[in-house]
């Protein structure tokens, strides 16, 4: 690199900004103002071609503005420039520093319309350094300290300025940690006026009906103490700043959603709902809504709020002059598809309103029960049973009964943002390939534990947990299949596999206090053949964990979808093997039933049949060899030839 | 310290990666899905695979155009606005396990001579898929869904052969061969 070449070297303008000061002597008077800030810009290179950042206001104001004092546009380009460069990414940002900067308030510049902020800003930007732009971030005048951020690398610059002269005062400058003050922004005024809106919130609020009362605005002594009476716009934003405030009460929708769920803006003398209108957006999932005693005297005069308000429930419109019109009640009824209660008449019943809601939003499918294609072993059933009882108390066992050395398992885990400790004990073992952005990232291999002593090894560090029975099917939800294709491990040729998902939730245990909590998960399991000499003829191949906090909702408990409540019958057949020693799973063949188990079997049998113990009895014990679905296969089969006998009840 | 060859398991997790960002993108444009699975596939077909399995919140789909059917049948609300009316899936989570590194069903000699068994290429693959979805949303943002429901779906991918021989003009790389769908 060549050695600098003078005030006026053009070839500096891609090198570092040694920028010559813009008051550097001659530089000043020609267009070095121009090349010092362009140069600022072009510290990304090529792209500052095509950067302008500097414009009609901000172009060559830098060497006269520097020699006259502070200007807005030097100030304002620069920032902009300095955006811009953050923007291009010349690098990484810059490490910041606060600063707290004392003795504006006794200077002169605090007559200005900012107290005098800008203006200390400019003069510490130009004093700071000759040799090298200083950019200061926004300054906040916060009591009698201006507080701004800073760039690490300017901070000796700046700090030799501790104790100048400033427009007839000394200005002291410190760094601090302390927390850059946010909320300073708003001014005092707005404070107390938003103190005010608290205060009548707090007095219109009612808990209980989750009712935000705003009627009658119009005699209200905080609203007119603020002046906010008597000028149709001045009560508008007051309106506004009124449900602003009342949502901001609320941090998710859903609280919001439960928070507030009925308002009142009766007698308020609104004559267009255009006045009101934020409502809509504020507080969309409003069930009733008191517009009574208005002077809506058309219906154009509520149409705005047509496509609004998806769930209102209850409207009352009585005391405005649009419901005297004919066909009035038909078409506001047309306008919310949940309405069921205008003006106290019943308009919809809740059946009615739930289908009318259909044709305004996509619906979620249908909830099925548990989809169970296993084949004829019921395999999935009596694995689920033996894998979580051993998960919950062996999982050594369990590892070296179903796992081997290819066995593939993992976990992951979906936090909501910044909620990472609730889930601490499964965040590092956490393999979202997603979050952990693709094959890229070690952890991708790392968190994937093959065979099964790694695997029994990562269960041990993992929390203690209870899963709940599988006789309590509304708790589960479980889909399996057979399907074709895997390698037999047995050399050549194809094997079948067994797909289980399975949804459900555990209690889990915390290693501090011993106290349970519960977490919902979804399982997937890829069962397939063993190897020649293991304990079951199937093992697991893969096991996927993904713990979220959404509960599964077994069908017949799902609030829209209308599936008949049905009890699981392949949860039933998984009773056959309630009986079997959790270290020795049955896998095949016939499970050993106690007589607890049978007599379950018969009266779930008589229930779904009609038929009477004895004849249940007869059927489970047959052909059927008490597998609940075969007995109920043979019983439709058979049905046309049993006896009345069999359907009276037994003495 | 024995090596451990981990292609399979980096490209497992590359191909999901794919494979999700593109499904759950034409779900959410409202495009098709059902030319990814082998139901649909001539080789598949023609080597006498069986159609894929998918079962939607407990219900079989025969072809994965009657999943697409309910697909649409979600979709479903004539007077929504355009600001109310789409369906959107976002993934939260997603992870792939090579379930069988050796698939050669309906593979030509000359596919399964190429490709070994840690090439990363004949693999079956299970792919389970979490996330969230927002109905009633507009396009733009999910803030003001009707309903948001927790979605869960495990994929069995196995090798699209077609997209592995020279004069091949299509792109996909794994083709769905089971489907398990949750949406509660």
């Amino acid at each position: 690199m060549a050695p600098p070449t003078g005030p006026r070297g053009g070839g500096n303008r891609n090198s570092k900004p040694t920028a010559r000061a813009s008051r550097g002597g001659i530089a000043k008077h020609r267009a070095a103002g121009r090349t010092d800030r362009d140069g600022d810009v072009s510290m990304g290179g090529p792209t500052s071609g095509s950067n302008p950042p500097t414009g009609p206001s901000g172009r060559g104001t830098r060497g006269r503005g520097a020699a006259r004092g502070a200007s807005r546009g030097t100030r304002t380009s620069t920032r902009l420039a300095q955006t811009l460069k953050n923007y291009v990414g010349d690098g990484s940002r810059q490490p910041k520093v606060t600063l707290k900067i004392l003795g504006v308030k006794q200077s002169k510049a605090a007559s200005n319309p900012d107290g005098g902020v800008r203006s200390l800003l400019s003069f510490i930007e130009r004093k700071a350094d000759k040799d090298k732009k200083v950019v200061l971030g926004r300054g906040i005048l916060e009591g009698d300290y201006v507080w701004v951020k800073a760039n690490k690398d300017d901070l000796t610059s700046i700090m030799h300025l501790n104790g100048y002269q400033y427009a007839g005062a000394n200005i002291t400058i410190e760094e601090t940690t302390e927390p850059f003050p946010t909320g300073s922004k708003i001014s005092k005024e707005a404070t107390d006026t938003r103190q005010k809106l608290l205060a009548l919130l707090a007095k219109r609020y009612n808990i209980e009906q989750k009712l935000l009362d705003l009627s009658a605005l119009g005699t209200d002594d905080i609203l007119g103490n603020l002046g906010a009476i008597g000028s149709q716009s001045l009560a508008e934003k007051s309106f506004r700043a009124i449900i602003h405030v009342a949502g901001e009460q609320f941090k998710t929708v859903e609280e919001k959603k439960e928070g507030i769920q009925s308002v009142s803006l009766a007698r308020n003398e609104i004559s267009d709902v255009d006045q009101v209108f934020t409502l809509a957006y504020s507080l969309p999932h409003l069930r009733r809504l008191d517009l009574s005693n208005n002077q809506l005297d058309t219906l154009s005069k509520i149409s705005k709020w047509k496509q609004e308000f998806r769930y209102l429930e209850e409207l009352y419109l009585v005391g405005n002059p649009l419901t005297s019109l004919t066909g009035y009640a038909t078409e506001i009824t047309q306008w919310f598809p949940c309405l069921q209660v205008l003006d106290g008449n019943v308009v919809r019943t809740p059946q009615e309103a739930a289908e009318a809601l259909k044709a305004w939003t996509p619906q979620p499918l249908p909830q099925l029960p548990s989809n169970l294609r296993d084949g004829e072993n019921n395999v999935a059933s009596i694995f689920l049973r033996s894998f979580f009882q051993l998960y919950d108390h062996d999982r050594h066992a369990l590892a070296s009964q179903f796992y081997d050395t290819e066995s593939l398992v993992s976990i992951s885990a979906t936090p909501e943002p910044g909620r990472d400790a609730d889930w601490k004990p499964y965040m590092k073992y956490s393999r979202n390939v997603q979050k952990l952005g693709g094959s890229r990232n070690p952890a991708v291999v790392q968190r994937l534990f093959t065979g099964a002593s790694l695997i029994a090894e990562l269960w041990r560090s993992l929390p203690a947990t209870r899963h709940a029975t599988l006789d309590q099917p509304e708790l589960w939800i479980i889909d399996c299949h057979t399907f074709p294709h895997l390698a037999d491990p047995s050399g050549q040729g194809f094997a079948m596999g067994l797909m289980i998902n399975v949804h459900g939730q555990f209690e889990e245990a915390d290693a501090t206090e011993n106290l349970y909590g519960t977490r919902t998960f979804s399982r997937s399991f890829i069962l397939g053949p063993s190897k020649p000499g293991a304990p079951h003829p199937y093992r697991v191949l893969s096991d996927q964990l993904t713990l979220h906090k959404w509960t599964p909702r077994a069908a017949g408990t799902a609030p829209a979808p209308a599936v008949a409540a049905v009890p699981l019958a392949p949860v039933v057949n998984a009773a056959n093997v309630a009986s079997v020693p959790a270290v020795a799973p049955a896998v095949a063949g016939m499970p050993v039933l106690d007589e607890a188990t049978r007599a379950q079997l018969i009266q779930e049998l008589s229930r779904r049949t009609g038929m009477n113990a004895q004849y249940s009895e007869l059927c489970l014990s047959g052909t059927a060899n008490w597998n609940f679905d075969l007995a109920l296969q043979s019983f439709e089969e058979q049905k046309a030839n049993l006896p009345p006998a069999a359907f009276t009840a037994t003495a | 310290m024995t090596y451990v060859d981990d292609t399979n398991t980096r490209q497992a997790a590359d191909a999901a990666a794919k494979f999700v960002s593109w499904y759950y993108n034409q779900i959410n444009e409202g495009k098709g899905v059902s030319q990814s699975y082998v139901t649909n596939n001539e080789t598949y077909k023609n080597a006498g695979h069986p159609p894929a399995d998918i079962c939607v919140n407990g219900q079989v789909c025969p072809t994965p155009e009657d999943w697409e059917k309910l697909l649409a049948q979600q979709r479903e609300a004539p007077k929504a606005t355009a600001d109310k009316k789409h369906v959107n899936y976002v993934v939260d989570t997603y992870d792939a396990h090579v379930i069988n590194a050796d698939y050669r069903f309906g593979a030509t000699q000359n596919l399964i001579d190429i490709h070994g068994v840690n090439d990363g290429v004949r693999m079956m693959i299970m792919v389970n898929v979490s996330g969230t979805v927002y109905f009633g949303v507009s396009k733009r943002s999910n803030d003001e869904y009707s309903v948001k429901q927790h979605f869960n779906d495990v994929f069995i991918l196995v090798p699209n052969w077609d997209s592995l021989s020279k004069n091949s003009k299509y792109g996909k790389k794994f083709l769905i061969a089971s489907q398990t769908y949750r949406a509660y």
